[in-house]
Parts: structure tokens; sequence; C-alpha cells
């Protein structure tokens, strides 16, 4: 029994040491937790992004200082391979090629981003060139860019394919202790050469998908182990659609004497590390812009039914493709949707809207002489010129020979000659500077707040960018009156309300977690309560087979919920089935249940239930319906998958002492060999004891 | 088990044994044969059986060898050209590796 205390005694002090000591690997790595990392996407044809090897790749850190600086770890530093650490501003094209072509002594990239450069983007100079209406069989001349190239300081860097990890780290405490790690022992002095320890960075992104599309879906479909690999998933999310008057949701294809106008946006953009993705010139300023047209519309049409119908279709995915846009023309030419081409009577969409001294009016005429879409047109802008009566901008119409823009329209056309125009503030190419870059932010769109508000004031306050948005939303409002055959006496009292405008623009580019958002939101799906203050994510993210759409999808619908339905009176249980009472249908509407605000005297919110006829639509390219994975037709992008993303430093002896330590470890274990075998062989005479004379003989 | 107590019969027996059962594209059963039976064979003095077990011996040697060279063959030609086979390689494949062709 002593024995026992003693011993659980010395387990008990034991277990206490070990838990309060600290593990070797603590004193050696230094985990870095703010990363972002780049993936690899691939289509039909490629695979681009980036790739590690399966156990991490590790390089000396190197702070790059200038682009002549690149030669220390290309060419002249003595222990390669080298982890370069980059700030934005040497964040180019030619750079990175450099490290490309020379990645035997690159391990991988880090970038910091600082001040925005003069203008980067790292898409393609001719966005969505093979999926739009300019094909080679169209016309050879408006095909691939020949007439105007959209994006001209594209540098194409977000689709080219690099064999070593890219990762993209905050400015903050993790980056100091990277630099000051780098200034205590790599930095070379005077010619003096480096002294080991080095410091070093390993970064893990091993990617499980390779080559393209097809046969990463073939390899995910066909493994024969018990538990399956999924190797890559298809891109894609929900497109936000609403009709000014509801139809029946289970009817799908073609509605009698039904004529409908579709006012389109997008909602998605990406950058080169596609989690950092803002879009605030290229697709919140279109969106943001709709929504607050649809607002005051809906305030207009309460009173009298119109002849035509108002579809607001929110389009996810159209970056990587026109995901969204193909599916619905797919949808409506295989009797999947609502409606169905013959009922859609014209389009209206809404590009990159910033500056509002003169929106530029992108119109389609089509080549064919029997139909009467010319006419239409001509209808469409005369309604837009029309439109703009007392307000502080114009509508311009471009040249006759300039092509559409990249659009979710173009895909409209691919399938039928529908009438239509596009919205957008450049005359012939981008005036974004920052198209599809990270850089495109609250600050591109020149959202300046006076510097003493709080986020609260912040919310309310009214930029000079809300209020040419606003301008913008009142005329495409009084344009979708019009055209749907509204009274031309009611026009001028359409008004969209910069409050709102304004709002959605903070809650969207600055901080989403406001007060504004929170009681438009659902306390059922979490996603206003986000920790950080920072705006949701516009890359689209993987299709997920629940049916969950992303942060962005769910505010843009419960935002236009808010701002085009009615709240009732339902409680929280009948607002989850209200087809139990009479006057409610779900085939119509769809019943969210909203946080709601805190009224002055309780802590507790006025939840409410709005009835709204916002639906969310499934957006995931046909191809992966069809199991077309090499289409030329559709959109086949789908992202890899991982098992983990990480990032560590620590220092790194040299390889003369690693030999060193290996050699004496070796030389110990034969040495210890030996002896081992020469005192067996000796034992006898080693280990000579007395015998006793009454032992039992074995 | 120990072949020195066991009468040259059955050490004959057990020999012509493993040497059909390797037919059953066992080649693992005609390598064990060649290094169990090898002393018995070649280096023991000779006995009646010894000339059969020595032929039995020689002749799972040389199918063993043909079946290092066929599969040695084929996993080379494997291993190089699995990626460029494209979707013919991966129906061949068991495992298919992640991240790499």
């Amino acid at each position: 029994m002593l024995i026992n205390r003693d011993v659980s005694k010395f387990v008990y002090i034991l277990f206490i040491y070990l838990l309060l000591c600290n593990s070797v690997a603590q004193k050696i790595y230094v985990e870095l937790n703010n990363t972002v990392p780049c993936v690899r996407l691939l289509n039909a044809t490629h695979q681009i992004g980036c790739q590690s090897s399966i156990s991490g790749d590790t390089g000396v850190i190197h702070v790059l200082e200038s682009e002549a600086d690149l030669e220390w770890p290309l060419s002249k530093g003595p222990n390669p391979p080298y982890m370069v650490l980059l700030e934005s501003s040497l964040f180019t094209k030619s750079i990175m090629m450099k490290m490309k072509n020379a990645s035997s002594r690159v391990a991988g990239v880090v970038v910091v981003p600082k001040t925005s450069p003069p203008e980067f983007s790292p898409h393609t100079t001719c966005p969505n060139e093979n999926t739009g209406v300019y094909t080679e069989t169209y016309d050879h001349n408006l095909a691939h860019c020949n007439t105007t190239v959209w994006n001209p300081r594209g540098n194409g860097l977000s689709y080219e394919e690099f064999d070593f990890p890219v990762f993209s780290l905050k400015e903050d405490n993790e980056t100091e202790v990277i630099k000051q790690c780098y200034f205590d022992h790599n930095r070379v002095v005077n010619g003096s050469g480096l002294q080991y320890p080095l410091c070093a960075m390993q970064l893990f992104s091993h990617m499980h998908a390779v080559t393209d599309t097809a046969t990463c879906m073939r390899r995910s479909s066909m493994d024969f182990s018990t538990s399956p690999v999924m190797v890559c998933d298809p891109l894609g999310g929900y497109n936000v659609c609403a009709f000014i008057r509801p139809y029946n949701s289970t009817a799908f294809g073609h509605k009698e004497n039904e004529s409908v106008v579709i006012a389109a946006a997008r909602l998605d953009s990406k950058a080169f590390f596609l989690e950092d993705s803002t879009g605030a010139e290229g697709s919140v300023s279109g969106f943001v812009t709709l929504l607050a047209a649809a607002q005051a519309l809906c305030e207009a049409t309460q009173e009298a039914p119109r002849t035509r119908n108002i579809l607001f279709a929110f389009f996810h995915g159209e970056v990587f493709d026109y995901i969204g846009s193909s599916r619905m023309v797919y949808d409506m030419k295989n009797n999947m949707f609502v409606i169905d081409l013959d009922n859609v009577h014209s389009i209206l969409e809404i590009g990159q809207v910033k500056t509002c001294i003169s929106i530029n009016v992108w119109t389609y005429k089509c080549m064919d002489i029997r139909s009467n879409n010319n006419e239409s047109v001509t209808n469409l802008v005369k309604n837009l010129q029309s439109s703009t009566a007392g307000l502080n901008f114009s509508f311009v119409e471009t040249d006759f020979s300039q092509p559409l823009p990249p659009s979710s329209f173009q895909r409209f056309l691919r399938a039928r000659a529908i009438p239509g125009i596009v919205l957008a503030d450049h005359q012939t190419d981008f005036n974004n500077r920052y198209y599809e870059s990270f850089y495109d932010n609250a600050a591109h769109l020149n959202l300046t707040y006076p510097s003493n508000l709080s986020p609260e004031e912040q919310l309310e306050f009214v930029t000079d960018t809300a209020k040419s948005l606003t301008e913008v939303a009142t005329a495409v409002a009084r344009t979708l009156f019009k055209q749907a055959g509204g009274n031309n006496s009611q026009v001028n009292k359409i008004n969209a309300d910069p409050k709102t405008v304004t709002q959605m623009l903070y809650g969207f580019l600055v901080r989403s977690n406001n007060s504004w958002f929170q009681v438009l939101g659902s306390s059922l799906r979490c996603v206003f309560c986000l920790s950080e203050p920072n705006p949701p994510q516009y890359y689209v993210g993987v299709a997920k087979s629940s049916h969950q759409a992303n942060a962005l999808t769910y505010l843009v619908q419960y935002l236009l919920a808010n701002l085009t339905g009615t709240a009732t009176n339902l409680t929280q249980s009948q607002c989850k089935k209200p087809d139990e009472l009479p006057n409610e249908s779900t085939y119509l509407y769809s019943y969210l249940w909203v946080q709601g605000m805190v009224p002055p005297n309780s802590t507790q919110r006025e939840s409410f239930c709005v009835r709204t006829a916002v639906r969310l639509v499934k957006a995931v390219s046909p191809a992966f319906d069809l199991g077309d994975y090499v289409s030329k037709e559709y959109s086949t992008w789908t992202k890899s998958q991982w098992k983990f993303i990480k990032a560590r430093i620590f220092l790194v002896a040299s390889r003369d002492l690693e030999m060193l330590t290996l050699g004496v470890g070796v030389a110990v274990l034969f040495t210890s060999l030996l002896v081992t075998y020469f005192v067996s062989t000796k034992a006898d005479v080693l280990f000579s004891s007395v015998r006793e004379p009454n032992n039992a003989a074995y | 088990m120990n072949l020195e107590r066991l009468p040259n019969e059955e050490k004959l027996t057990l020999c012509r044994k493993y040497y059909f059962g390797g037919f059953a594209f066992l080649p693992f059963l005609w390598l064990v044969n060649v290094v169990w039976f090898f002393k018995e064979a070649f280096v023991k003095p000779t006995y009646t059986e010894q000339l059969q077990i020595k032929t039995y011996v020689k002749c799972s040697g040389l199918g063993f060898l043909l079946w290092v060279a066929v599969l040695t063959t084929w996993i080379t030609i494997f291993q190089h050209f699995r990626a460029e086979w494209g979707e013919v390689g991966d129906y061949l494949s068991f495992t298919i590796p992640l991240g790499i062709p």
C-alpha cells in the first residue's frame, strides 16, 4: 500500500510536469495564422494557381527590396532554395515570371499587401472571351477582343500556373515577427558571408487535383478504397431572383401571355488570392444600384399591376465563364425555370458604375432583319434617356461598332437575340484600374468618411459615391417602370433612397457587422454575426451539396427580401409553415424570419416574418449536370481540394551540421552494437558470479 | 520447419508441392523453394531423391527469374507512362496519387 501511494504520487507529479512544460515543437516553430493561400483551379483545358509539395516547401527567408535584388535568390545567394517575401508594389508579373522560371531556387513567395500600386489587374485582358457571344463563328473581327481590349492593364497573373506555394499575409504582428527574424539572422553584412542558423519558412498548400477538370472529376468518382478522397469540387452558388409579380414556383416552362423584363447584375468577383476578393467597382457598385432600384420600383408598383413583369436577377459566378447566367439560360431552354426565353421581352444589365457624369449605354444591334428587335432596343434607349429628367447625369449611347462588354447579357444573346442594354461607366476599355484584384475596395470607390465619426454614424453618412449611385438607381427604376408599361405620369415620383444606398455600400465594403444588417438579417443563419467586421467574401466558392449558400448570397437575399417584400404578423412557427394559413402560399412567396430591431426599452429583438418573392436559384454550370467536363459551351471551373494549409517559421542549421549530427548518431549506433556483441560473447568472462550449490539445473 | 529431421521422400514431396504450387501465379513459392532446398539439392552429399529435387529447384529458379523480368518490365512501363495514358492509366490504378499527374 505504501509503495502504491508513492507510485501514484510520482505519476501525478510527472503528469503535472508534462502539462506545464512546453513541448519541443512549440519551442522550435512559430505558426502563422492569418494566411491566405493561392489555390489551384482547373477548367476543361488547364490548371492554374499554385501547388506545394506534400510535405511543405521550406526556404530561407529573403525580403525583396527591389527588382534588381531578385538576383540574390535567383543566382547569387549561397543557400537556395529561398522563400521570397514581397511587398505589394513588387508583386508584378515580371518578377513572378522570373521566379517561375527559376523555380528550383525559389521555394515559395509570400506577399504582404501594403500600399496600392497605381494600377494592378491580375485578370486576363479579355475576360470570358470564349463563353460570351462574340465567338469565331459569330464574327471574327469581334472575337477575342480584336476590336476593343476590355482590360488592357490585365497581366493574367491569376491564370498562371506556379509550382511553388504563394501565400498572402496580412500586415500585423506576424509579419513583424518574420521581418525581425530576417533582420536578426539573414541580413548580409557587407560582404561577410551568412552565418547559420538562418531564418526559414515552410509553407504547406498541397493541392489534390491535377491536369484538368475531366481528370479530377473522373478520379473523384472512381476511387475504390473504403474512404474515397474527393479531389475537386465544381464552382457555383446560388442566383438571387425576385419577380415583381411572382409566379407559381412549381410550374416550369412557358407562361402564356406573360412578358418579362429582366434587370440583371453580377454578384461575384475574384482576386489572385481568392479568399481576399473585394469587388467594389467590379460588382458591388452594380448590384447595390440594382437593389436600390428594386426598392424604389416596388414602392411604386404596390398600387397598380403592370402589363409586363420584371425579374430582378443577381447572377453569381459570372467571373468564371458566366456560371450563373449560363445556368439560367439553360434552365429556361429546358423548361426548368418558371419562365422561358419566349417570355423574355428585354434585358437591362448594370455593369461597372462608379463615376456618374455620364453612363454609357451599350446596345446590341442584331443582324437578323426579320425580327423587330431593333425597334425594341430603340424604345428601350428612349425610355432610358427620358428617365434622367432632373438628375445630374445622362446616358450616352456608344458607337454602333463597339461590341458589348463582358456581361451576363451575352449569355442570353448566345441563345437568342433578345433586345437589351448594358450600362457601364467606361467608353471603350474599363475605367477600373484594379479589375478583379484585391485593391478594388472601398477606398477605390471613393468611400471616404470624415474621421470623427463612430461606426454607427459612418453607416448613416451619405457619401458622394452613394449619391451618384442613387441617381443611377433612380433612372434605372424609372426605365424599368416604363418598360413594364407603367403610367408616364407616375414616373417622376419614383426615387431611390440615398440612405439605403449608402448603408448598403458601408455594409458590403467597409463593415458587415453593422446594426442595419443585423436588423435585416436572419437569426438562424448567423452569417451576420461575423466575429471580424470584415466585408464578406465575393468569390463564388464551391457548390455545396447541402442547400447552403455563402454569406454574400444570404446578405443579398435578405436585403432584397426586406426592400421588396412585406412584413407580416406571422409568428415564428407560422413563418416556417405558412401553408396552413388561408391567405399565404409558399408556391408564390417565400417566408423569411428576420431578426428585427431592439426597441429602446428592452434587450430582446422584435423579430418578424417577411413575405417575399425572392428565391435562391441554384447556379452550377450545366456542364456538370450534363457530365461534359470538356465543354466549350459552358463553364467547367473546379477548385482543388486539400488536406490542410499552414505556414510556419523556424531556424535552420547548415547542411554540414545536419550531416555531422547524423554521422555521429550512426557512429554511436554501430559502436553500441559492437560493444553489445563483444560483451555478449565474453559474458562468462566478464560476469562471473559465485554459484549456489543447490541451484536447479536448467 | 526443420528439413534435417525429415526423411528424403517427404523432402521430395514438399519440394514437388511448392513447385506445382508456384504455377498458380505464385512466384514467391518458387523463391521459397529455391532458398529452402538449395542446400539439399546442391550442397548435401548425393542421395536417391536428390536428382529430382535438383530439377525442381532449377525449374523453380528459372520460373522465378522469368516472373521477375516480366514484372519489372511491366512496373517500369506503367510507372513511366501512367500519367500519359490518361483515362486508361487511371482505370488500371488502384490508388491514384494526389496532386501529381
